[in-house]
């Protein structure tokens, strides 16, 4: 079977509940469990080769990525902390780094929450302490609530991992449309956020 | 530290999805490392982007591919819990400036072997990271109390992060935290306004453009 894009796909692929996933993720990091990690390959595998050929990698290119992902996956679980981050969040920025540092060939700067210099998060209210399953489900329905011409530039940007100017290109808008519909987009989406609280 | 102005969301998705240039990902992240809320703006888009790989088709994998959940747990070492990423080779606890620039910084701010460019304004660039040929330029920039710097405005985008002293421009005043997050065909003359120089990071994915007699002087300096 394959996609629109020629994306050879299987349609009997696994979908497991995000709560599943955080749960298989955190096993692994405690008790190094294969079979959790079985069912997460199952999950995320096929999606992130999907998700970077989506985003212009060759096959071979995105196979390499997958696996590259997949063993830090395996090697850093202990790392996750399902109280901070969703466990397709945590694969996301992994997957992410493994494909800028492979395009880059040098290492992307981030912020250390161990620097001396690092400003630490307020300590968070009872009200702000909402689960991840809430903040999911709220994210979710916020950018359903973003009109189509937003959302086509989130997605853009998020899962074919494409420059504004590229989008501008693509889309044949000004680059400064680009910009100004994702500061639009990400005002909605946080007055949203506010509303659903 | 009270933080007032801060990264544009355009910007910070860039920086999320990797598309960011590097120049200007060494001030985000620099900025990022003292400002809470822009981190939960970062923490709100990848989630954004963690949802959207979930509802993603599934590529097919081939058997060699397959047999990889199998294999990484047999042969696969974990990592200890003491080894994240941020354990560094280097300690740049005495450069007194968050480590995404910290790395790229040769001295202490104390130290900084300036460059004069005119007037009460002197700069210094900072190496890059790599030796590919990388479009901007990224820059540390002071100012004297009372100092204008030429105004300009920019062909691409500009990211200016106040790391010692105080600024006004057109757009406010900008302290120690604040980041400006300036677009193409917007010109300013920030003027240092307290009794302490004003020390900028400054990184451009494009070169300045200078406008005025003073300043197209100076362009030879400043752009390339
Ligand atoms: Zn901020």
């Amino acid at each position: 079977m394959t996609s629109p894009d020629g994306i050879r796909q299987d349609r009997t692929g696994t979908r497991a509940l995000p709560e599943e996933l955080d749960k298989d993720l955190t096993a692994v990091g405690l008790d190094q469990d294969p079979s959790a990690f079985r069912r997460l390959f199952a999950n995320l595998a096929p999606r992130l080769k999907y998700f970077m050929i989506k985003g212009g990698m060759i096959e071979s290119a995105a196979e390499d990525v997958m696996q590259d992902t997949m063993l830090k996956v395996w090697r850093k679980a202990a790392l996750f902390d399902s109280s901070k981050a969703s466990a397709s969040t945590w694969v996301y920025t992994i997957a992410r780094n493994v494909k800028i540092d492979r395009l880059r060939k040098e290492h992307r700067p981030e912020p250390d929450p161990e620097d001396p210099c690092f400003v630490p998060d307020d300590p968070e209210t009872g009200e702000q302490a909402v689960s991840r399953k809430q903040d999911r489900e709220r994210i979710q329905k916020a950018m359903a609530m973003l009109p189509p011409e937003q959302m086509t530039i989130i997605k853009l940007s998020f899962f074919e991992e494409k420059s504004h100017g590229e989008i501008a290109e693509m889309l044949d808008i000004p680059l400064g449309t680009v910009k100004s519909r994702i500061r639009l987009a990400f005002r909605k989406i946080r007055t949203e956020l506010e509303g659903l609280k | 530290m009270n933080i007032r102005h801060h990264i544009g969301d355009d910007t910070l998705m860039a920086y999320v999805n990797g598309t960011l240039e590097d120049a200007l990902s060494v001030v985000v992240a620099t900025h990022l490392a003292i400002c809470p809320k822009c981190r939960r703006s970062v923490s709100l888009m990848e989630d954004m982007a963690g949802l959207l790989l979930m509802e993603t088709e599934a590529a097919a994998l081939s058997a060699t591919e397959e047999a990889m959940a199998d294999m990484i747990p047999n042969r696969a070492h974990p990592e200890p819990h003491a080894q994240d990423r941020s354990s560094r080779t280097q300690d740049y606890s005495n450069t007194g400036v968050p480590m995404p620039l910290a790395e790229r910084m040769p001295t202490s701010l104390d130290d900084i072997p300036w460059r004069t460019l005119g007037p009460g304004v002197s700069h210094y660039p900072l190496p890059r990271a790599s030796a590919q040929k990388v479009k901007g330029t990224l820059r540390l920039l002071k100012i004297a109390p009372g100092k204008v710097m030429p105004e300009h405005g920019h062909s691409g985008r500009e990211l200016t992060l106040v790391l010692r002293g105080s600024y006004i421009d057109d757009f406010g005043r900008f302290q120690a935290g604040d980041i400006a997050d300036l677009d193409s065909d917007i010109l300013h003359q920030p003027v240092a306004d307290t009794a302490e120089d004003c020390i900028c990071l400054i990184a451009t994915d494009a070169p300045l453009k200078f406008s005025g007699f003073f300043s197209r002087l100076l362009q030879p300096v400043f752009g390339f």
